[in-house]
């Protein structure tokens, strides 16, 4: 015991016995899982000593098909939510905005678009016009009339435009206050809208729309639909199934839309452009009837 | 143990109150999930709620817990005042400060993220400053564990260190490894995402950084309940210890072994090659080494106990132990759950095996059975016998505590059997709400049903915890008889330098961190574009903002 006081000698058993241990069981593991597992077990029996070696390791060797021909790349959209395209927008000027904005209300209305097929813009998210004419813009999004406009605006005359709509507080209703219903937010419920609005279908992989366009969660660049004219929102999710409108950045919203039969498209569009207290929806439904009640009635 | 009690206490009593909310939130969840109606029901809660119960249960209630359990055993087995309390009381109110951070994060809802550390999730950058100063915090505790020892030894030349404090420093040294990949990561990938300094974020290093605290985090829970296996459980059983030499072997090999693991909870992960996940997993099965060696050495040192306490014959003695003890109760409720939650273990662990089991219940269910189950209840228990040495007053009352754990271990295995099994069966873990009337959901929802009546036993058996503690606390003062640790059935006069110190350990970790994680780390600093946008959820519906 006497000549084993020293911990850092080789020549006493217990460090001689622990690095021989650790090193033989790293070296046994090692043969296995970069040699053994990545020669033998990887479907690939022509890979030799090297090529295995270097697939264990994460490498992807020249199994790769590297000549074979790729599809071409196709964005859904020129925008990415970065911080300078954030500064971009943030720096809109809602004055020169409004000069901007009187070719818009021709068809988007003061206050609320003038046709049911036109959305309502008044009150709309700024980071949700600046995309959208982006995208009309670049042609990612297609519209005769709008992408003429929008080629005519400077970035900074859409983020100009964008902060000016945003800025009106008669139209859409702010996303940040807006009340939770009173009931009616989970699987359980029967009519489907409330159910697509507030749980989703997990079995089918649709995600609560709730979630990204309120209530009750937003996401960067995901339009507020809280009194979205109800045609305008069935023409959208229609264009979204059959692949008409493409500008969705992660094809979330083609993949859901494909999903929602028509009866469930009509119905929710229903339900959000009537859940306003200003424009209640006409239905002796009792469920939708009450998550149209304010909260806290 | 004068001037270290109010800091034990204070630790405890944090540590016991999170746990109590965390329990709370635990049962509501179980509730949410099932088919069951819940009050306020509402999956951004659940979210929320997931991560305000895994980051109060897996980080604050064990780093307290543990941190006022070292000081506590640290001045009692090296039998003089622990040095540095003025630096432990400035540990605490870092921690504490840290804890009520990335709490408002959490409830004001600019946090749900799951507690995980994974991005591209991305909270609030108090959430992950309120964690980076808890761990951070915790760190001085690490340094005084670290120093208190050592200065004994300097003290003390020649002499062996006590199991206890050498299982103690060890667990501090094993949590300073630990920490550093959630620290590395917080500091240098979330925070300052999270300040808007870059755009971009690396996922892929977040979560390889992550693997390193991940699976080594688990046994810095996991050590106090081995330290009462070996030091305290044998002298409540009235035996002795049936061998220190293994006792400190086991802690070295936790150390050892519990870090450069951590990559067999990245099994499914892109990122690496498989080589390096199976030189992980195989190093993985090695820490079934020292749980092996425990096994053995409590169940000799228990029936050197029960043969001295006069039972006979080849299972007599087991009947002779002192069952009514909640300590030697919650051993054996203990190690039942240990056994079972450990195969469990075996099957995530496995490369091949992993992959049927990946990102199912039956991860939620295992976990919750070895640690909130097989260690936890070690919590209570050494709670229970530490207690009336800290107050100065008895526990009120044994039998209280007995049904207690009882229904800790009952309400844990209705919980969590039934959800292996959803797992089994493919529930996905980490979601709120489940259409139970889809015929591939249907059959699993008298399982769900099941779990939450454990669930509410849980919760019924946490509110006992604090009854018997709060009672014991505000009873009458008694004297207690001092804080005594086994000693072993041949108490050591010497014993080797390696292991009386850490250092040949220390350099063993480093030369395996670096072979296991030296790659997988290093890759991203030359080889792969791997940098994604955040998904901010910084910015959501609060939990408090509703009507």
């Amino acid at each position: 015991m006497e000549r084993d006081q020293e911990a850092g000698d080789l020549h006493n058993p217990w460090p001689r016995f622990s690095w021989w241990f650790i090193v033989a069981v790293v070296v046994v593991s090692a043969v296995l899982g970069f040699v053994v597992l990545g020669r033998y077990q990887q479907n690939a029996p022509d890979l030799d000593l090297w090529a295995s070696i270097c697939r264990a390791v994460g490498i992807p060797s020249e199994s790769r098909a590297a000549g074979a021909p790729q599809p071409p790349l196709r964005t859904p959209t020129r925008i990415a939510w970065t911080a300078s395209t954030l500064e971009q927008i943030a720096s809109g000027n809602a004055k020169k905005g409004a000069v901007v904005a009187l070719n818009c209300v021709a068809c988007h209305g003061e206050r609320e678009g003038t046709s049911p097929l036109f959305p309502t813009l008044a009150g709309m998210d700024a980071n949700v016009v600046y995309k959208q004419l982006d995208d009309f813009r670049s042609g990612k999004r297609q519209s005769g009339v709008m992408s003429a406009i929008a080629t005519t605006l400077s970035p900074q005359d859409s983020a100009d435009v964008a902060a000016y709509l945003a800025g009106r507080g008669d139209g859409l209703p702010s996303i940040a206050g807006e009340p939770f219903p009173a009931a009616g937010r989970s699987l359980r419920q029967t009519d489907p809208a409330i159910r697509l609005v507030f749980a989703g279908d997990p079995g089918r992989g649709i995600p609560p729309c709730g979630a990204c366009h309120g209530p009750g969660g937003h996401k960067l660049g995901a339009p507020t639909l809280n009194g979205q004219h109800a045609a305008y929102l069935e023409s959208q999710l229609t264009a979204f199934a059959q692949g008409s409108r493409q500008n969705d950045i992660n094809e979330q919203m083609r993949v859901i839309a494909e999903q929602l039969t028509a009866d469930e498209v009509h119905a929710i569009a229903l339900f959000y452009s009537g859940r306003s207290a200003s424009r209640p929806v006409q239905t002796s439904d009792s469920a939708t009837t009450q998550a149209h009640r304010p909260a806290g009635s | 143990m004068q001037n270290s009690k109010r800091l034990a206490l204070f630790h405890y009593w944090v540590a016991f109150a999170t746990f109590l909310l965390g329990i709370v939130l635990g049962a509501w969840q179980m509730l949410m999930r099932s088919p069951l109606p819940a009050p306020l029901d509402d999956s951004a809660a659940y979210y929320g709620s997931v991560t305000l119960h895994g980051t109060a249960m897996a980080y604050v209630v064990t780093t307290f817990f543990i941190m006022g359990f070292g000081y506590a055993v640290q001045a009692t087995s090296l039998n003089r005042p622990l040095r540095g309390v003025g630096a432990a009381w400035v540990g605490f109110a870092i921690c504490l400060a840290g804890t009520v951070m990335a709490v408002v994060a959490i409830v004001s809802g600019r946090a749900s993220v799951l507690y995980t550390f994974y991005p591209p999730l991305l909270a609030s950058a108090w959430y992950y400053g309120g964690a980076f100063l808890l761990i951070a915090g915790s760190m001085i505790w690490v340094a005084l564990m670290i120093m208190n020892m050592t200065q004994w030894k300097r003290d003390n030349p020649g002499r062996p260190v006590p199991l206890a404090t050498f299982a103690i420093a060890a667990t501090a040294i094993l949590w300073a490894w630990a920490a550093s990949g959630v620290l590395i990561e917080l500091a240098g990938i979330l925070l300052p995402r999270a300040f808007g300094w870059s755009d971009l974020i690396d996922a892929a290093l977040g979560r390889t950084l992550f693997s390193v605290t991940l699976h080594a985090i688990v046994y810095f829970w996991l050590m106090p309940a081995y330290i009462a296996f070996y030091t305290l459980v044998p002298q409540v059983a009235g035996g002795r210890l049936y061998s220190d030499t293994m006792g400190r072997l086991t802690f070295i090999m936790f150390l050892v072994f519990s870090l450069p693991v951590g990559m067999h909870h990245l099994l499914a992960d892109p990122e690496h090659g498989s080589g390096f996940k199976f030189l992980q997993s195989a190093l993985t099965f090695l820490v079934a080494l020292p749980t092996l060696l425990t096994v053995f050495s409590i169940c000799a040192s228990l029936e050197v106990a029960g043969r001295v306490r006069g039972g006979r014959g080849l299972l007599g003695w087991i009947g002779a132990l002192p069952w009514k003890e909640p300590m030697m109760l919650a051993v054996g409720l203990s190690l039942v759950m240990l056994g079972l939650g450990g195969f469990g273990g075996l099957i995530n662990m496995s490369f091949a095996m992993n992959s049927m089991i990946h990102n199912t219940s039956w991860v939620t269910a295992h976990f919750h059975l070895i640690f909130g189950g097989a260690v936890v209840i070690m919590y209570f228990a050494i709670a229970y016998e530490m207690w009336p040495r800290i107050t100065g007053k008895p526990l009120r009352s044994k039998p209280l505590a007995r049904s207690q754990l009882w229904l800790w271990f009952w309400g844990m295995l209705i919980t969590t059997v039934p959800w292996h099994v959803a797992g089994l069966m493919g529930q996905p873990r980490r979601v709120a709400t489940f259409d139970y009337s889809d015929p591939l959901i249907a059959p699993m929802a008298p399982l769900v049903i099941v779990s939450v009546v454990g669930g509410l036993m849980l919760l019924a058996s946490a509110i006992l915890l604090i009854v018997v503690l709060f009672r014991s606390h505000f009873g009458e003062r008694a004297a207690q008889e001092p804080m005594q640790y086994a000693l072993a059935v041949n108490p050591p006069a010497r014993v080797p330098a390696s292991l009386n110190g850490f250092g040949l350990w220390n350099a063993i970790v480093l030369v395996l961190m670096v072979v296991a994680y030296g790659y997988p780390i290093g890759q991203f600093f030359f080889l792969k574009q791997h940098s994604v946008p955040a998904v901010e959820v910084t910015t959501q519906t609060s939990l408090e903002g509703r009507p």
